[in-house]
């Protein structure tokens, strides 16, 4: 019986050999940099040895063979930034048709031809959370990419690792969509709380239904009718027993605690809030109840709810135990989160390794990874990226960026045009005007039209 | 009289038609449109059975409808009318493997008041998958004849609308006396579109219609379920009967496919993942840019159909002479990804994929001269005849009578002035379920005019164009413009009195054929037309496709050069 159980488990992990050793796994020793680990300081003249993708060990002198040896004096090493909030390499981004969507899943539409990928890459950016957007009080489940730039199959960027995510909206966002625009619920925020609240309701009567049901087959001689499948209410039901965790769009303080609150009531603890800017306010709530928020550095009033804001709010959430992050949530601030991180340090007085930590260690945790990424420590997996100065200076640069140990950038070998897939129908491809900005609401401007926006307004 | 396909009506009138013809046979026909005999015979001819298998003077007897011989030093039966095959060649009649010909789109339900886009019945979310395309084709569309033209016989037609807009058929090109439908439900047809545009209704994104897909699938699973248990059992709850997922029963038992229209890569990987989730047959429709999926292809099993639709060449006529270096290797990548687009049939050739080509997308005047493209980028002549013949055939499971020139087969065949894919060859007559269809073959040279001279488009020409809606007419202006040619045309204002041009777009003169297209906006909608035909001294004489609503004839003469100065 025993040996039957060993096969069995040598073969389940094979498997997972097989579908996780599809993509490329590098080997390479850094020497000599300066080694920014985030959870264990920072180490002067050290050598970073990475084999097969996992970085094997940190110290001095370390030599190996027929690995490829970049020296890294005078140069800063630190972990691979985490962005925990971006819509980069998606070809959809709001199902924004249903104020509940949890079935939609953005692993379906993962672009891996976007530009967007290397210019993180080049902004030492390895891992992004490519989230559903806010037009929903229940978006759709997101998906954890690396960013191993360079395939077509979109699968190679899925970090299979990491465990499932889903998007909530609360505020404008959802009561605009759906309320003002459609005319159902939610058209207030206490709207937004009952659709949740009844989402986490219908699918608890939902998962009743399937346990009869398969209790039910288990009766010797019983044929009973398989209930409706609804992978809508099927996602609620995870999410209610804690395999999903839900990254909140949220703004203010009133509905961040009323969220917390009806979590608490469904006994959710896996829950992180994105934007947050008033965040500051239900700080120690934060800190408590939820696995953290996720903020901007100094990005607000692009709307009536992003007014009450304040520069020192990630450093406040920080002092307060809250785990905090800075996020992009876009195109173009995902190419210098290590900036953004450096505003917060800048106004909160934060510590280097506080700083870092927004950017790495921490954004890990509310996506559920950092035993696997966000620091430099042997075992994890090698995504690093090289500065030529302190990444909390102004002045620094990104050189080169690994993940898995794999260079997918490297500023001294950077051709112009690194698209992987070109239009031949196109001689030149357009331009948008608007790439750079916040991507929350893609594809739904059509709800806009009447709301005074025009083509430089924030949308997120 | 003008018959809508109702097949009962259709059945019932085709019982009474074919008694009225056994009965009356022999007797005077006033209409004069019978035909004399159904039975011929092709002589002497250059016969490819299938690809790679030709036979030389050979002769082929067609009889009721079938191939009734092939070979030499056949008897030719006394009814049968000649065509004398000397320096003919024939192929088996193309079968498109999917195509929209003639398929109209039903129109969208209207609104109610009340109505709730978050979730909005079945039939105004695009999800139809009950209709059966036959319900919705008009046999009379006039495109239809231009693509027998080019050599189709036998197509499956893919009904229009949202994600799942029904069940598709197979129908013949052949003669007016039959509805001409071979198979009907044959395959699920699915695509990641949805209706009204998108935004309006859920689903509105491919998020929604992947989520949707999944779910539908697996309830009708459980369906039939609930079905067979019930059947079988007392005591039970009465399942609740539900055509959308009914109509999913036979892809469940995997007796037809889904056909996934996609448009490029990641779609096609978005229909491989849906079905390697759910385990249903999958044929994979339209695909573009397969070079960046031939993994994915491979993996899953899935058949292809290609479409032959090919880019213009952008960079054909840009002149990188003082670019900056930026810019000449945009130019270069440009043209890269041309190239590699020219190749990639080829390549599904290489890796072992019998793929078929699809009309979805292409046009008939442009499929020889795009196929021609593909064989001089790495096609072999055989894939690209077993991509129009036979790979199609066992792809719409129609092998047994379908797809070779074999006896017993459906008479169904292409017969050209010189070998297929030859720049020369012109197809003289195409068989199609045993109805033999005559063309006009003229005998010039190209590159040149009738007269030596390389033909100049320059120039103002008048031009007539017949439509249903009568006819009309402009002006096109051509200028040279470096080694291309720019221009404008003008024509009937479609909103108003008067005259509206557009500039006309991808002249191409190839040897004597030119085609542009143009676009008019009418009613809030641009609608591309596209032109082609060919000169002869100074004489256009062509067709004009108006998208779905059919070809028509048209007809330009150019001004003579004194006046244009």
């Amino acid at each position: 019986m025993k040996m039957i159980k060993y096969i069995l488990s040598a073969f389940l992990i094979l498997g997972c050999f097989v579908t996780i050793a599809q993509t490329q796994k590098g080997s390479v020793l850094i020497k000599n940099a300066t080694v920014l680990t985030v959870t264990n300081g920072t180490l002067e003249n050290t050598d970073v040895l990475v084999e097969n993708g996992i970085i094997k060990r940190i110290g001095k002198n370390l030599n190996a063979s027929n690995i490829q040896c970049i020296d890294g004096t005078g140069k800063y090493l630190m972990p691979g930034i985490i962005d925990a909030h971006s819509h980069v390499a998606l070809d959809a981004v709001n199902e924004a048709t249903a104020p509940i969507t949890s079935e939609v899943k953005m692993g379906d539409v993962v672009n891996p031809y976007d530009i967007g990928i290397y210019r993180a890459l080049a902004g030492g950016v390895t891992i992004s959370h490519a989230m559903h957007g806010s037009a929903n009080a229940i978006g759709g489940q997101n998906i954890t990419l690396k960013h191993r730039y360079g395939t077509s199959n979109p699968e190679d960027l899925h970090m299979k690792d990491a465990p499932r995510t889903i998007k909530f909206a609360l505020g404008e966002n959802p009561t605009r969509v759906h309320g003002r625009g459609n005319g159902i619920q939610p058209r207030t925020r206490m709207g937004v709380d009952a659709v949740i609240r009844n989402g986490f309701n219908e699918a608890i009567q939902y998962k009743k239904a399937w346990a009869d049901y398969e209790n039910a087959q288990k009766q010797k001689g019983a044929k009973p009718v398989p209930p409706k499948y609804d992978s809508r209410l099927a996602t609620l039901a995870d999410v209610l027993d804690g395999k999903i965790i839900i990254h909140c769009h949220s703004y203010r303080a009133d509905e961040i605690y009323a969220l917390i609150n009806t979590c608490r009531e469904f006994g959710i603890k896996n829950i992180v809030f994105s934007h947050v800017n008033e965040g500051f306010k239900v700080a120690p709530e934060l800190a408590e109840y939820t696995m953290g928020a996720s903020v901007f550095a100094d990005w607000w009033a692009y709307k009536f709810e992003v007014y009450y804001s304040t520069a020192y709010n990630a450093a406040i959430l920080m002092e307060n135990g809250v785990i905090t992050s800075i996020n992009s949530d876009s195109g173009e601030l995902i190419r210098h989160l290590y900036h953004e991180a450096g505003k917060a340090q800048r106004y909160g007085q934060l510590d280097d390794d506080q700083t870092l930590a927004l950017i790495t260690i921490n954004p890990a945790k509310q996506l559920g990874i950092a035993d696997k990424v966000g620091s430099i420590e042997e075992g994890k997996q090698a995504d690093l990226v090289l500065f030529d100065g302190h990444p909390l200076s102004v002045y620094a640069i990104p050189q080169m960026t690994f993940v898995d140990g794999v260079k997918y950038f490297d500023i001294n070998e950077d051709p112009d045009d690194m698209r992987l897939k070109v239009s031949a129908s196109e001689a030149l491809e357009p331009i948008f005007l608007r790439e750079h900005e916040h991507r929350c609401m893609h594809g739904v401007d059509f709800f806009f039209t009447n709301f005074g926006r025009n083509l430089f307004n924030h949308t997120h | 009289m003008n018959i809508r396909f109702k097949p009962k009506v259709f059945s019932s009138l085709f019982y009474l038609v074919f008694c009225i013809t056994s009965i009356s046979f022999g007797q005077s026909d006033p209409t004069g449109e019978r035909r004399v005999t159904g039975t011929f015979a092709i002589t002497n001819a250059t016969v490819t059975i299938a690809p790679g298998k030709t036979q030389q003077g050979a002769t082929i007897i067609i009889k009721n409808g079938l191939i009734e011989a092939i070979g030499s030093n056949l008897r030719i039966p006394i009814d049968a009318q000649t065509i004398k095959g000397d320096s003919l060649f024939v192929y088996p009649g193309f079968i498109d493997g999917a195509t929209s010909i003639g398929v109209l789109r039903p129109n969208d339900p209207e609104r109610p008041a009340n109505f709730d886009p978050s979730n909005p019945p079945d039939e105004f979310a695009g999800i139809t998958p009950w209709r059966s395309v036959l319900d919705h084709y008009d046999i009379k569309n006039s495109q239809i004849n231009d693509w027998r033209k080019v050599g189709f016989t036998v197509a499956q037609i893919v009904p229009e609308g949202g994600m799942l807009p029904g069940k598709s058929a197979i129908v013949t090109y052949g003669g007016k006396e039959s509805n001409n439908i071979l198979a009907k439900n044959t395959a699920l047809a699915a695509r990641f579109r949805s209706t009204g545009g998108g935004r309006g209704m859920y689903p509105g994104t491919q998020l929604g219609i992947m989520a949707k897909f999944r779910d539908l699938y697996k309830n009708a699973e459980l369906s039939s379920q609930h079905m067979r248990l019930f059947a079988s059992n007392s005591g039970l709850s009465r399942p609740e009967i539900n055509k959308t997922l009914e109509a999913f029963f036979p892809v469940l038992d995997k007796s037809i496919p889904v056909l996934y229209e996609v448009s490029n890569d990641l779609e096609l990987r978005r229909a491989v993942m849906l079905q390697k989730e759910n385990g249903f047959r999958l044929v994979v429709a339209g695909i573009t840019d397969m070079d960046f999926a031939l993994d994915a292809i491979k993996s899953s099993n899935a058949q292809v159909l290609v479409s032959f639709r090919l880019p213009n060449d952008k960079t054909a006529n840009s002149n990188t002479e003082g670019l900056s270096d930026e810019m000449k290797a945009r130019t270069q990548k440009v043209k890269d990804a041309y190239i590699q687009i020219l190749g990639e049939a080829g390549k599904l050739e290489a890796a072992g994929i019998p793929f078929g080509f699809t009309s979805l997308g292409g046009r008939s005047n442009e499929m020889y001269k795009n196929i021609r493209l593909m064989i001089a980028n790495g096609l072999s002549e055989n894939a690209a005849l077993a991509a129009l013949t036979i790979n199609n055939a066992n792809i719409l499971g129609i092998q047994k009578f379908a797809g070779t020139l074999e006896k017993g087969k459906l008479a169904n065949m292409v017969i050209s002035t010189a070998p297929l894919f030859a720049e020369e060859a012109q197809i003289k007559y195409v068989v199609a379920d045993g109805y033999v269809f005559e063309y006009e073959v003229n005998n010039k040279k190209s590159n040149n005019n009738g007269n030596g001279k390389a033909v100049d488009l320059s120039g103002i020409w008048d031009y007539t164009s017949d439509t249903p809606a009568g006819s009309s007419g402009g002006t096109m202006e051509i200028k040279r413009d470096g080694t291309s040619y720019k221009g404008t045309i003008s024509y009937d204002n479609p909103s108003g009195s008067g005259k509206a041009s557009s500039p006309m777009n991808n002249i191409i003169l190839s040897g004597n054929n030119l085609s542009f297209t143009f676009n008019v906006s009418a009613g809030g909608m641009s609608l591309e037309v596209s032109v082609s035909g060919e000169i002869t001294d100074g004489d256009f004489s062509g067709s004009m496709s108006l998208s779905e609503f059919g070809s028509f004839p048209f007809n330009a003469v150019k001004k003579p050069n004194h006046l244009n100065q």
